[in-house]
This record gives C-alpha cells, sequence and structure tokens, in this order.
C-alpha cells in the first residue's frame, strides 16, 4: 500500500524526520491525499526488535552520530560526546519517550507578558495562545490516545514508585497529584492492547501500548497509498532556486548514495539538534547564515532542553521501582508561575524508574561515578524510588546548536555541538525542586537521598522558535518559515519558550494544526 | 582531560549471548574494554598472571566497586579474566593494563612503601585510585566492572531488580502495586480527573 515516488517529483511534500512532529505530519498529509516523502535517519525497527534490557535499547535504537556537548552544563564533562538522549529510528523519540502527555499552560504560551523580560535571557511570547491549541490539543489527545477527559479513557493505576511521590506529595500539603495524562492505553483501544505493566518504556513499548509513530501515524499514513518511507536516509542539504523557493533535498540514501528529491514543500522535523543543523548547512550565496536564518539569525540559537535533575531515595521498605510504567505519575503543584518562590515559571515533578543498569551509571555520572558511595546506595536498589524534575528553562541566545569548525560525521558534514548554560533562574529552580523532594521522601521516612544533575537532554527545543516578527525568530504560527514560504518546520525546535511539560504532545498538536495549514495552503494555490 | 565514556555504548554488541568478550570503552583513546551482561569465564594461562596482575586487578575492581558482605569475588575474577584475555590478544590493550598497573604500584611505593593491593585501608587505596581515576587504565577496568557488576543478569537478584517482564506478561499481576507499608490512596485505581 505505501507509496513510490520518483526522486524527479515535484509536486511532493518532503518531510525530513519521522518523529512526533513528522511523523504526525505525514499521516495529517496523507489522510488529506496530499503525497508524502518522509526521508527519516535510521532504520525501521518493529516490536520483535524491542527488548527489556537497558543498555542493549540504548546501544540499539539512540541517535549516536557524532555530536559534542558544550557550555557550562556538567554534561560538557560527564557527557562530552552525548548532550541529547534522543533516538535515531522510524518513529524517531516517540520510541523512547515515556507517554506524558501534559498541555502547556495559558501563561506558558506568554512568558514575556507575565514576566516582562528577564535578565540574559531571550524570552518572549508564542504567536500562539492556549486558547487557539486547545482544539488541537483534543484531536492529538484523541489520536494518541491520551488517558483523561478527552478520550474518556482512565488513567493508569498507581505503581509502586508512584505511591511513594505521591504520598509524599500528599504528607507535605500537595494536591496536584495525578497517574495522566499518559498516551498509554489503560484499555483496549485503536488496535493496541492496554498496558501491561512491563517497564522500561524508553527502550521502547513491547506490546505498543504506548503511542509511538512508529506503529500508529506511520503505518496509517502509508496504507493510504499517499506516503512513503525511506528508512536510512540522512538529509544534508535542502535546496533552493534563486527565488528562494526550496526545491528539493539532497540526502544520503540506505547505500550511501547522494540522492536528490524534488518537493513542492520541505518540512523539517529531525529534533532541535538537527533541524538547525540542516538549515546552517544548506548555506548558500543567497542565504549566506543558513536557510530561513536571514531575518531574525535565530537559527540554531535559543536551545532549551528544560532544567532537568534527578533525585533518588532509599525508602525504609522495598519499592520496586522497576515494576511497572517507567513516568507512572506527574505531581504539578510547583509547576505554576510563582515568583515568590525566586524564580519563574515552574516545573512539574514525574517519577521515573530506572533499572539497577542505567541507575549505576547516572547516581553519580561521568567517569567520577565509583566507590563505595556509589556501590552502597545500588545495594539498597529495591528500596530505591525515584523522580525527575521537569521544569522550564529560559531561552538565551549563546546556548545553541553550532557547527563544529574542523571535525565532520560520516556523511561528511560538521559536526554539531550543542551547548548549555543553564541561567540563573534554571539554577534557582533545581534548587528549589531538590528541596522539595527532600521534603517529600523524608515524609515517607527516608534518610538517604541522592540529588542527580541533569540526563544527556531528551526534551530537546527552541532552536527554530516561532514568532510573531520575522526578527524574532525563525517560523510563523504556522511553523512556517518567515523568509521561505514553502519551508516548514515541524518538530520542537518551533517552541518559542519550553514550558514545564513534556513537549510530544505540543508538537503533536502543532503538526495537526500545520498540516491543516499546509493542506489549505495547497488547495488555494498558495503553496 | 576529557573522558569519553558514552563512547563505548555505541560499540557494545546489539546482543548479549553465549560466553562472548564484548568489546566497548569508557575513554577517549582506542583502550577496549572486555565487558558483558555474563563475563566470560575464562581461565587464565599462568604466564599472563605474571604479567597481568589478576590478583592485583580484582583487588582494584573489588576498591571501584565495593560490595563486601554483599556480592562474592566471582563477578570480580570473572570481570578481569574477561580484561585480561582481551589484552591477551591486543597488544595496545596489554601494555594500557601493565602500565597502568605499575603506575599505580609506584604511586602506592610513594606514599606508602608498598604495592597497591599491601596497602590495608580502603580508604588508602580509593585514595590512590582517585588519583588516576581519569586514566583510559582506570576506566578500562571501571567500565568493564559496571557491565560486570551491575548489567549482569545473573546477579539482578541479588540487588533484587526484576529486569525483562515482558516474557512474563509484564508486572501488571507481578507486584506493580503491592506496597504495604504507605497506606493506600483512594485515587491509586487510576480515574480520568
Amino acid at each position: 500500500m505505501a507509496a513510490k515516488f520518483d526522486l524527479s517529483d515535484d509536486s511532493v511534500v518532503v518531510i525530513v524526520g519521522s518523529g512526533a512532529g513528522g511523523g504526525t505530519l505525514a499521516n495529517e498529509l496523507a489522510q488529506q491525499g496530499i503525497k508524502v516523502v518522509v526521508l527519516e535517519a535510521g532504520k525501521r525497527f518493529t516490536l520483535d526488535d524491542i527488548e527489556n534490557d537497558e543498555w542493549a535499547m540504548f546501544s540499539k535504537i539512540s541517535w549516536l552520530d557524532k555530536r559534542y556537548s558544550g557550555g557550562a552544563w556538567h554534561g560538557a564533562k560527564n557527557h562530552p560526546t552525548l548532550p541529547a538522549w534522543i533516538v535515531k529510528a522510524v518513529g524517531g523519540s516517540t520510541v523512547h519517550w515515556a507517554g506524558v502527555a501534559l498541555r502547556l499552560q495559558e501563561q506558558e504560551f506568554k512568558m514575556k507578558t507575565t514576566n516582562g523580560d528577564l535578565d540574559g535571557a531571550n524570552v518572549l511570547d508564542w504567536p500562539v495562545s492556549l486558547q487557539e491549541m486547545v482544539p488541537y490539543y483534543e484531536k492529538a489527545e484523541l489520536k494518541m490516545g491520551v488517558t483523561g477527559k478527552t478520550t474518556g479513557m482512565p488513567h493508569l493505576p498507581w505503581n509502586n514508585d508512584f505511591r511513594v511521590l505521591a504520598e509524599g506529595a500528599r504528607r507535605i500539603g500537595f494536591n496536584e497529584i495525578v497517574s495522566g495524562p499518559m498516551a498509554i492505553n489503560s484499555v483496549d483501544r485503536d488496535g493496541r492492547p492496554a498496558c501491561q505493566q512491563i517497564g522500561f518504556c524508553m527502550s521502547g513499548c513491547k506490546i505498543g501500548a504506548k503511542w509511538s509513530t512508529m506503529y500508529t501515524e506511520i503505518p496509517k499514513a502509508e496504507a493510504t497509498g499517499k506516503c512513503e518511507v525511506r528508512p536510512n536516509s540522512m538529509v544534508l542539504k535542502v535546496e533552493h532556486d534563486k527565488t528562494g523557493k526550496v526545491t528539493g533535498v539532497v540526502y544520503a540514501d540506505k547505500d550511501g548514495k547522494v540522492q536528490n528529491q524534488k518537493a513542492r514543500i520541505v518540512c523539517v522535523a529531525g529534533n532541535s539538534i538537527e533541524s538547525p543543523r540542516l538549515l546552517l548547512n544548506s548555506e548558500s550565496s543567497l542565504f549566506p547564515d543558513g536557510l530561513a536564518n536571514g531575518s531574525s539569525g535565530q537559527v540554531g540559537k535559543n536551545y532549551m532542553c528544560h532544567t532537568t535533575a534527578g533525585v533518588y531515595a532509599v525508602m525504609p521498605e522495598p519499592v520496586h521501582m522497576e515494576r511497572g510504567t517507567t513516568v507512572a505519575g506527574i505531581v504539578s503543584d510547583e509547576s505554576h508561575n510563582n515568583t515568590e518562590r525566586g524564580f519563574v515559571a515552574g516545573y512539574q515533578l514525574e517519577v521515573l524508574s530506572l533499572g539497577l543498569p542505567f541507575l549505576s551509571a547516572f547516581l553519580i555520572p561521568g567517569p567520577r561515578g565509583w566507590g563505595r558511595k556509589v556501590s552502597k546506595a545500588l545495594e539498597k536498589y529495591q528500596y530505591m524510588s525515584g523522580v525527575w524534575i521537569c521544569g522550564e528553562d529560559m531561552p538565551q541566545e549563546q546556548n545553541g546548536i553550532t557547527l563544529h569548525d574542523t571535525e565532520k560525521d560520516q556523511y561528511g558534514l560538521p559536526v554539531p555541538v550543542v551547548s548549555k548554560t543553564p541561567h540563573i533562574n534554571d539554577v534557582n529552580m533545581t534548587e528549589h525542586a531538590y528541596n522539595t523532594m527532600k521534603n517529600i521522601y523524608e515524609s515517607c521516612g527516608s534518610t538517604e537521598i541522592y540529588n542527580l544533575p541533569a540526563y544527556p537532554a531528551s526534551h530537546n527545543m527552541g532552536t527554530c522558535r516561532m514568532s510573531e516578527k520575522p526578527k524574532d525568530g525563525v517560523v510563523n504560527k504556522w511553523g512556517q518559515a518567515h523568509d521561505v514560504k514553502n519551508l516548514f518546520v515541524s518538530d520542537g525546535s518551533q517552541f518559542t519558550t519550553s514550558g514545564s511539560e513534556n513537549p510530544t504532545l505540543t508538537i503533536v498538536a502543532l503538526a495537526i494544526r500545520q498540516a491543516e495549514y499546509i493542506g489549505k495552503a495547497m488547495k488555494s494555490g498558495e503553496l | 582531560m576529557i573522558i569519553n565514556w558514552e563512547r563505548f555504548i555505541s560499540k557494545m554488541p546489539l546482543v548479549f549471548n553465549r560466553r562472548q568478550v564484548l568489546t566497548s570503552m569508557f575513554a577517549s583513546s582506542a583502550a577496549v574494554l572486555a565487558v558483558g551482561s555474563k563475563p566470560a569465564a575464562v581461565i587464565t594461562p599462568a604466564h599472563a598472571a605474571e604479567t597481568l596482575d589478576r590478583a592485583m586487578l580484582i583487588q582494584m575492581g573489588k576498591d571501584i566497586y565495593p560490595h563486601d558482605g554483599f556480592l562474592d569475588d566471582k563477578p570480580y575474577e570473572d570481570t578481569i579474566d574477561g580484561i585480561i584475555k582481551e589484552a591477551e590478544g591486543d597488544e595496545k590493550v596489554k601494555s594500557l593494563i601493565e602500565n597502568g598497573l605499575s603506575d599505580l604500584n609506584a604511586r602506592a611505593q610513594k606514599i606508602h612503601g608498598k604495592n597497591y593491593s599491601e596497602v590495608d585501608s580502603y580508604g588508602a587505596r580509593e585514595a590512590l585510585l582517585r588519583q588516576i581515576e581519569l586514566s583510559d587504565f582506570f576506566q578500562k577496568v571501571r567500565g568493564g566492572l559496571l557491565f560486570g557488576i551491575y548489567n549482569n543478569k545473573s546477579l539482578f537478584p541479588k540487588f533484587g531488580y526484576g529486569g525483562s517482564s515482558w516474557e512474563h506478561g509484564g508486572y501488571i499481576d507481578r507486584g506493580f502495586s503491592d506496597m504495604t507499608w504507605l497506606p493506600d490512596d483512594p485515587r491509586k485505581n487510576g480515574g480520568n480527573e
């Protein structure tokens, strides 16, 4: 049923990437009868390839092409070649995500209006409001199967790890304690089974209970007969004509052969590292600073990856945190913009179960993470409960994706350098969150608590941000490049600010909305 | 000095099976580790033990991740034997280990007047290892142990870690919410608010 299009067919929409943004967009366009070619750098896996083995799956699905960490965050030393923990496969990082499907809050779309300018940060309002997004959030929730009111699907039952967080949160007076919304089936739905509490969500869901474009949007798009997915296809460059309109892409195919796919429209959805990198690598005499970068100079800038940290506590009795979904619940009391705490924006507290293999590597990350402190803590693995702090981080121009001066990757492209230096607001938020978690875990009787610094980033945002005015950002409210009419950005790079929520639901909602816009514009002949 | 510790991961084989000696790396150079979820059961030839001091490597391993009274020596021995076997087939690895060991002994001699393994306090041995913790030699041994102990399926039960569950139908009927030491919350069955 999957379509097959000619390289010279210039009537197709080319989508670079097949994750939350690209995969969703492909299906939404194909359902409208629009011809789509998806170029995905990674392989195509099936559920048979998925194992419950943290390191085996890490090495199988992660994006491990050469990259460097930069900036002042600890990862520049401890994760020097792994700034981000994302996926290279059909399905992109929806293979690895844990299913948290929170909507951004109203004020998170307008942080500049809410808090004014913040010294050293590059804060801006989104050119879209929550009100405008609600219908698309609902469509996304129905599409993905998100537990809660929109679908009517009950939230998942609480596992031990979440029960510790929830009880501790209750004891310190918190109220916003929920095991959803999760894009994980709590009942059989849409041809996918209910969750069996297998765990290992971030290794890929073995039974497909968790939504991933790998086995939902992509096959559905192919079933229309309007979509061709080409795995192992790394896009090297977006090409344009002398008027500045994009005309297609150059890519390395599965055999390493360079191909040229023509296109009517190009949509870039390679995650917030690869998307700006591709635009920067597409520089030309017409676009000397990179494609779509002329008006703002913001391509690759304002990189955000949330203010994150981990906390693991040894509880007085066994917890067995590995039993059940990886992120089994969320506490949102601190997610609001309460500036009395000494910082703007807010953070979520999300349970995060790690297996023994990952915990041993991340309890104290990097080359110094050994010794009695680590080994004695790991002996208490079954008593441990853990959480991930996920807060809004401030956009800053100097945080971003740049191209390495000399080093090239296997495709001959300059290696990306991903730089992140936390803003003082991020630092203050992290301290506050560590303290909140200390209170929560101590209220449940823990006397041994480990604060972990940020993991390599899974939430990558902001490097081609949306803006009302072309001088402030790369794309408009539809994800359309201010400078190039038939070029779109369709992933988390569009985010103007990060919010405190996991980005996937918003990426999907934006992709649904973008598909509607593209469909209309194609019909009217505008595109 | 940048320790490129993630680099080893991309070099890990996708399937852990049989008694293979897995290669990977923890450090920035071409140092290669022998690691695996099931460390190879290797009989070390006597001549190797003379140049590659097996007992000293095992001591070092036990000092990197000490589990006295919790684990026996077997996972340490298996991991070290895997590294020795690899060193026997790779001159670069062999000299990395030999030079690393003799450097460690030299440091111990300088401070304590005896070889590393004869320094009797753990704290003193840890302090010696802290001096060399960023070296390729140290990270190679450490990386081997990290996998040989904590990614070793035969030791998962010892740590109370359940591991792979899909083949058992997940944890839905196997205690995912069986805790009784904290009170039940009326919301714990889900709901959709």
